[in-house]
Formats: C-alpha cells, structure tokens, sequence
C-alpha cells in the first residue's frame, strides 16, 4: 500500500525485463560457439543430411517450430532443408511409449529414421529429460552430429555441442532457445551460401 | 580442424569470417533485448489489463482457445499447453488436430480453419488468442470477428505496423511488436505471452 501502483507496475516489468536480457547476454557470449555449430550444420545439409528435433511438453511446441523454420524459411528466397520434429507424428510417439516406455520414444524413432549424415537437435529446459539424453545418444551412435539446447546449469545431458540458456525459469529459457534456433538457422544458411 | 581454420571457417566456395559472423549474432541478440525492453516499456499497463480480464473469464469458468500459423501455431499450442499443464486451467490449441485442419483447409478453404473451430467449440466467456508475426494473416481475421460474434474475450499478438489485426474492431487487446524482423516479433511474442500467462496466473491466485 506504500507504493503507487505505477511503481509497482514499473518494479514489476523491469524485473521481467531482467529475468531475460541477463541469459540473453550470455547467450551473446557464446556468439562464437553459435557460428562453429552453424558451420558443421551446413556441412551435414551439404551432404544431404536432414535435422531431427525432438523435445518434450513446451519445448515440443519447439521442435515443430524448428521443423518448419527450415522447411519453409520466413526469410524469401532462402533454399528449403529437410527437417521433421519427432512429436508431430503421436501415433508412433504414443505407440513406442505404451510398449516401451517413454523414456525409449525419441531413441526409437531416430534409430528408424536417422542416418549418419543428419543432424539431431534435443531441447530440455532444464537438461534432464531422460528420452532426451537417449535420443541424443542414439543419433550419436548412428554418426549424426548432436546438439542440444538445454537450460538451468544445463543437466546431464550429453552431446557434441550443448548451448546452455543460463535461468532458472523454465519459460525464459524457452525464450532463449528461441532465439538460438532462430541465430542456429540463420548462420546455418550463411554457412550454406559462402558469405557472412 | 576447425579450429585450425580460425578466424575463418572454409565453407567450400569461398570463407566466412567467423568474428563478423559472431559480431552480428551478437547485434541481433542485443536487438532482442531492446525490443522487449521497448514493448514493456510501451504495453505494460495493456499487459496487466489483458491479463485482469482473461483472469476473470478464466474465474468464471471461461477456457482459453489459440491459434495462429507456421511458428506462430507452435506457440498457440505452447501457450494452450502453459495454461492446461501449468495452472490446471483449460485450454486448447486450434491447429492440435491435423484432421480437422486438413478437413477444413480441403473442403472449405484455409481461410475458415479457425473461425470454423471457434463457431464449433467457442462459447460466450471464453477468451481466443491469436498471434501472427505480420497482423495480417487471412485466417485470423474472420477467427477474431468469429469470436466477437461469439462473445469471446478477444487478444492479438502481431508484429511490424499490426498489419490488418491494426484495424480489426475485433480485437479487445492487441500487442504490436514494432520490428522487421520476422524472427526478433516471434520471440518477442513468446515473451508477451509467457508474461500474460504469468501475471493471469498471478492475478487468479491474488483472487
């Protein structure tokens, strides 16, 4: 009741504010680690490999976003890549978790549909999942380069490349990972097209 | 080997120099951080308005319908998703089922998938959320003017100059996110909603 409620309006957006541009920041710190995924990235595109992105509840919504991001860019005149989000197809994902367990989902589905020369992208919010990390395992296992994008002080998982959103809030890390898909498509492409 | 390479990562062709590669990625997360600073600075009190009014619908037994295209339905799902798996509270993403949008899309037109699922499943008290990065997209329009007919409490998320949703009468909150850049209004709108879904969560709570 001391305050005005401008002020409270004013303490409240500048902590929402905060809560992301400090990730952001060390997102911005990582800008070369970024460009070195990039360019392995478009060394697989070249050689005709497709990216696989796999993630669970909210950072499903993600990998279907990724999916399309590539297939159909936003930007016109930006050449089409092949990628597919593991969660679009439920029949499978709710078929391999009622016989095997959830925890195989995303293993079993690249152990089909992987090849060497693809890429796979896990996201986690807080690096744990565990059918996460066995995804990401399995495409290692096949030859494909790993990425993961996770969160919090990054968990266990396991990959080639980990980029970390540094919070403890699991939708502000959603927000950076955003963000590094958007850069890790971008670069990808500056990668495939020779020019900064 | 890469590294061998540094500062310049052959890519084949021809050399891409990795430090201005990294200057500009640097430039556009910079950008991302100021457009949310500048849209807080500018819808804040819209922001805790919006969310005062989805509360009560919310309160009153109201669920919450999203939608949007591309990656903009990937955050309508995300959104619906927030509000079910989160605050136990109801929601559902318009683009979840494939074989009502492909039904719709084949034997009407794209243009109704989501007006036709407000008519379907809206009623008076419920709240449609729509998010398109350009303000423009042809099946939001007749969705908002749908849900107005219906009684929804009516939110758009949009980018650039609004675009058409900029002078839809059917939109009760509209957030603009003043870029050109498709991606820098994508993120910026995922952070408008997580804001919205935080400060409903809150205003229910304080109830």
């Amino acid at each position: 009741m001391s305050k005005a409620p401008t002020t409270d309006r004013a303490d409240r957006f500048n902590e929402l504010s905060q809560r992301r541009a400090i990730p952001l920041t060390d997102l911005a710190g990582h800008a070369d680690d970024i460009a070195r995924i990039c360019h392995r990235m478009a060394e697989r595109f070249r050689a005709g490999g497709k990216l696989v992105v796999f993630g669970n509840g909210g950072p499903s919504t993600d990998a279907q976003h990724v999916a399309v991001e590539f297939v159909h860019p936003v930007i016109v005149g930006k050449r089409a890549l092949p990628a597919v989000s593991l969660t679009s197809d439920v029949a499978t994902l709710t078929g391999v978790a009622a016989r095997a367990g959830f925890a195989e989902t995303f293993a079993h589905q690249i152990r089909c549909l992987g090849e060497p020369s693809d890429i796979a992208l896990g996201l986690s919010a807080d690096g744990s999942c565990e059918n996460v990390a066995r995804g990401l395992a399995a495409a290692a296992e096949l030859g494909m380069l790993t990425v993961a994008l996770t969160g919090g002080d990054g968990g266990p998982i396991v990959a080639d490349h980990v980029l970390v959103a540094r919070s403890a809030d699991p939708l502000v890390v959603k927000e950076i990972h955003v963000t590094a898909y958007h850069l890790l498509w971008e670069l990808t492409h500056v990668f495939l097209e020779g020019a900064a | 080997m890469t590294e061998s390479l540094y500062p310049f990562l052959c890519t084949g062709q021809s050399a891409v120099d990795l430090a201005e590669v990294a200057a500009s990625t640097r430039a556009k997360i910079a950008d991302a951080i100021a457009l949310r600073q500048q849209v807080f600075d500018f819808d804040a009190e819209l922001l805790e308005a919006c969310a005062e009014a989805m509360a009560s619908r919310f309160a009153a037994g109201g669920r919450l319908l999203a939608f949007g295209n591309g990656g903009s339905s990937t955050d309508a799902q995300d959104l619906a998703s927030l509000f079910v798996s989160s605050s136990q509270l109801p929601a559902f993403g318009l683009t979840n089922d494939i074989a009502v949008i492909t039904a719709l899309s084949n034997d009407v037109g794209f243009d109704v998938v989501f007006s036709r699922q407000i008519a379907t499943f809206g009623r008076a008290g419920d709240i449609a959320v729509g998010l398109s990065t350009s303000g423009s997209s042809t099946n939001l329009l007749p969705a908002f003017a749908q849900a107005r007919r219906r009684g929804l409490l009516t939110v758009g998320l949009a980018g650039g100059d609004g675009g058409a949703m900029a002078s839809s009468p059917d939109i009760d909150h509209l957030f603009v996110v003043p870029s050109s850049s498709v991606h820098r209004i994508q993120e910026t709108q995922t952070t408008l909603y997580h804001v919205l879904w935080e400060l409903t969560a809150a205003a229910l709570e304080s109830r």
